[in-house]
């Protein structure tokens, strides 16, 4: 009889303890979620999109960027620039790392080469343009450059421009960004869980006084959107990374969220394969554009949350060409076309990656080009694959996308549709030596009004000769609660994590 | 044979299973299409980045040198480096083991008493409706996607109720209990139906069997029975099962620790296929082995308990 009585009480107490709410965590962290892993601390050894978020974080650069995407004064408090843009001189603030040590300007040297040359260094084109770099003093930087170069005061903003402590990185190598790394930015590590989630917390010796205005933040990987888009639901996230489309409505009406719709350097597009037959045709290109309804598309993926793309450069860059009028849709004239060209009803390949919507996309692409004739199937791969198929140019198609880390077009120039810069125009093989002579003299060119008119160029042309097809410049579908004020990530995918404060506290 | 020295013996077994079982796992990630460096190191990478860090992991060794690399590794008891994390592939996978076990567990807490007692009273109502009832729920359990259920019951008691977490391990075990109400009886209920028709069918058999017919001869009661003789009988084609079912789950439980996005191993296998981090995929499948070896032998060493002419 004692054991159907325990029994009883146990059940009892069980269900009690299961339907009580969960005790209040002790500090409050603001909670983010995103698909995107965190997979090193160290600026230098990653460009994927997880990553650049947490840099952010970390490591102050040494210019800034403002509310209005202006560059304001960071690490470094002033900077002059000699008359004939070759010489750049910083003068640093009294800041210092996390661990005390002030940030010198052997600090900065350090940081900066180590991005330009060390071998594992996963990006090191925005410095390339940097000839020496060298300390005077404790607190002031001379760069010279190899030659007149627009872009660099926004090149030292770029993600892996952070400062890292040379002392430290020299000290422990590896290990300095792997167990408790020594920060300039507004956070130091509290715990990484590597695949899970990296927990920041407050670096007392950040150089912007009174931030961070919270006590940390929480950053937690979720694969699954609609996981994300419950959390946010039920109140376990303070924001999230990328709602679908299909969930964005239902997000924004819900009270307490808000779904804002922020600009973003992503464009979709269709990478097309033109170092091989049919797309090394440059009418066959052209057709496939024609035979496109973007505005359609844009339509059918986002739902007419995005913008339909005009030209093979990101919306939100500097120098867009927004009034270019882009490849309008015209079936007609697409058959035309094929007609005149080298292709003969070959079937082609759509590489189609499994991330987000885009074998939807694909499927999309397929209908209308075989609406003019161009037969195709779509292979749906993941990522990792992907991506060998593509270096490897085994492909004819792939719709995919791409962010620029930066509002100045030079880097998206030399990634997307430079061919002689070293990633082969993203693989496709698009090469025009107009385009590349182009690219250089746009980046070494001083005058804003001149460097508008040769962006407008390389975009006329490359759009023309159909380098890639611009589909649409989606926006960030970032969700927020509005627990947290403040809030916001800005195009070059850096929260606003310091800023933010929790209302009604 | 004693069941000690028949122990050691089912242990020794295990060394060729690992081997074989670590080289069709490392030739499978080894062989099939993705660069774990380019996925690394993101899309802007320059080729030379890529080449560099691919010829400092020795990925641009011969396989098979690689592969006998990682071997001496692991039978000194290391698992090697995570190519993602740089961190220990060993304690990268323990640290997601206590989620997933606890799942586990709780699994089975919430199916065994479940299972036992509806058995009972479908095998004693036989062809009357609780038992009609019974297996009409056991069908709906079984065909009821998990992905599917999984989200429902996410949307409706997390989000709409908020009765329970949509998401999370939580701190503690009482915070455990609650994150993982939900991810367990979304398992539950496909498991419990298929261990319940398992042991109903077996309770039924044994009911008609000679030797219970016998015992009614002998003027024993009903209850006496079914208890002492029926349902121990009965238990052991059911206890097999379940020890399948559970190592079963060890590598199955990906599904709801997405959905509920519990950072447990099915997560960590998710995140390293898609980054093709080849040592983690690795450490995994082999835990996985050993993880089913163990389990199948802990039913076996139960099943000798409960029935005395079971050998190991």
């Amino acid at each position: 009889m004692h054991w159907h009585r325990n029994a009883a009480a146990g059940i009892a107490m069980t269900l009690a303890l299961l339907t009580a709410p969960a005790a209040a965590s002790a500090e409050n962290l603001i909670r983010v979620g995103s698909p995107y892993p965190t997979s090193t601390l160290d600026p230098m050894r990653s460009s994927s999109a997880g990553n650049i978020e947490v840099f952010g974080q970390l490591y102050s650069r040494l210019l800034r960027r403002g509310a209005d995407g202006a560059l304001e004064p960071g690490l470094a408090e002033s900077w002059g620039v000699s008359a004939d843009g070759t010489v750049v001189t910083l003068k640093l603030r009294d800041a210092k790392f996390s661990d005390g040590s002030p940030i010198t300007g052997a600090d900065v040297v350090f940081s900066l080469l180590r991005v330009r040359d060390d071998k594992e260094s996963a990006y090191s084109a925005p410095l390339q343009q940097l000839k020496d770099a060298r300390a005077e003093g404790d607190k002031t930087v001379v760069l010279t450059l190899k030659h007149p170069f627009a872009p660099f005061l926004g090149n030292l903003e770029v993600f892996n421009a952070g400062i890292v402590s040379k002392a430290d990185v020299e000290k422990r190598g590896k290990d300095a960004f792997t167990k408790e790394p020594v920060t300039s930015g507004p956070y130091i590590v509290s715990e990484w869980r590597p695949n899970d989630r990296l927990i920041l917390k407050p670096n007392a010796n950040y150089w912007r006084t009174g931030f961070p205005k919270n006590d940390g933040a929480e950053l937690i990987e979720i694969a699954d959107a609609n996981t994300r888009v419950s959390m946010m639901l039920s109140g376990e996230l303070d924001a999230t990374r990328d709602v679908p489309w299909s969930r964005v409505s239902e997000v924004q009406s819900r009270e307490g969220l808000t779904l804002p719709l922020e600009p973003s350097t992503v464009i979709y597009m269709t990478l097309l394969n033109e170092t091989k037959p049919p797309f090394d045709d440059i009418k066959v290109r052209q057709a496939a554009a024609y035979a496109l309804d973007v505005p359609a598309i844009t339509k059918a993926m986002t739902l007419g949350h995005a913008k339909p793309a005009t030209t093979t450069l990101p919306g939100a860059l500097d120098y867009h060409a927004s009034d270019y009028p882009g490849i309008p849709y015209d079936p007609a004239k697409a058959k035309a076309m094929l007609a005149e060209s080298s292709y003969k009803g070959e079937e082609l390949v759509l590489l189609a990656n499994a991330t987000g919507d885009n074998d939807k996309l694909s499927v999309l692409i397929q209908a209308q080009w075989a609406a003019v004739g161009i037969k195709s199937r779509v292979e749906k791969l993941d990522r990792g694959a992907w991506w060998e198929r593509i270096a490897a140019g085994d492909y004819h198609a792939a719709p995919s996308w791409w962010y620029n880390e930066t509002l100045d077009p030079d880097l998206a120039v030399r990634w997307a549709l430079c061919g002689s810069c070293g990633t082969k125009s993203f693989y496709t093989g698009y090469n025009n030596k107009k385009v590349d002579e182009l690219t250089e003299t746009a980046a070494g060119e001083l005058d804003p009004s001149k460097r508008a008119e040769l962006y407008r160029q390389i975009q006329q042309i490359t759009t023309e000769e159909v380098s890639q097809i611009p589909l649409y410049y989606a926006p960030y579908a970032n969700a927020y609660s509005e627990r947290v004020k403040g809030l916001g990530m800005n195009p070059m995918l850096q929260w606003s994590l310091e800023e933010t404060v929790f209302t009604g506290e | 044979m004693s069941s000690l020295s028949a122990l050691g013996q089912r242990l020794l077994q295990l060394i060729p299973v690992l081997i074989g079982i670590s080289l069709v796992s490392f030739l499978l990630v080894q062989l099939s299409p993705g660069d774990p460096v380019r996925l690394l190191l993101g899309d802007r990478a320059t080729a030379e980045a890529v080449a560099h860090l691919r010829e400092q992991y020795g990925l641009n060794q011969p396989l098979i040198a690689q592969y006998f690399s990682y071997l001496s590794n692991v039978l000194h008891g290391d698992l090697g480096h995570s190519i993602r994390y740089q961190m220990p592939v060993g304690s990268l996978i323990l640290d997601f083991v206590p989620p997933t076990l606890f799942l586990i567990a709780y699994v089975v807490a919430i199916s065994v008493p479940a299972t036992v007692v509806l058995a009972i009273v479908s095998a004693r109502c036989r062809d009357r409706w609780p038992d009609h009832l019974i297996r009409a729920l056991a069908i709906l359990g079984m065909t009821i996607p998990v992905f599917w259920l999984a989200l429902m019951m996410s949307r409706f008691f997390g989000v709409e109720l908020g009765w329970f977490p949509v998401s999370g391990y939580g701190k503690g075990f009482l915070e455990h209990l609650h994150h993982l109400f939900l991810p367990a009886i979304s398992t539950a209920t496909w498991l419990v139906p298929l261990l319940l028709r398992n042991l109903r069918a077996a309770l039924i058999n044994e009911t008609e069997s000679d030797y219970v017919t016998a015992s009614r001869s002998k003027g024993l009661g009903e209850g006496y029975i079914f208890r002492r003789h029926v349902l121990v009988n009965s238990v052991l084609p059911t206890l097999n099962l379940l020890g399948v079912m559970i190592a079963f789950l060890i590598g199955s439980s990906i599904v709801v620790e997405i959905i509920y996005a519990v950072p447990g191993l099915g997560t960590l296998m998710v995140g390293a296929v898609l980054g093709r981090d080849y040592n983690v995929i690795q450490g995994l499948t082999l835990f996985y082995a050993l993880a089913s070896v163990i389990v199948t032998l802990t039913i076996d060493i139960l099943s000798t308990t409960i029935d005395p002419r079971v050998k190991l």
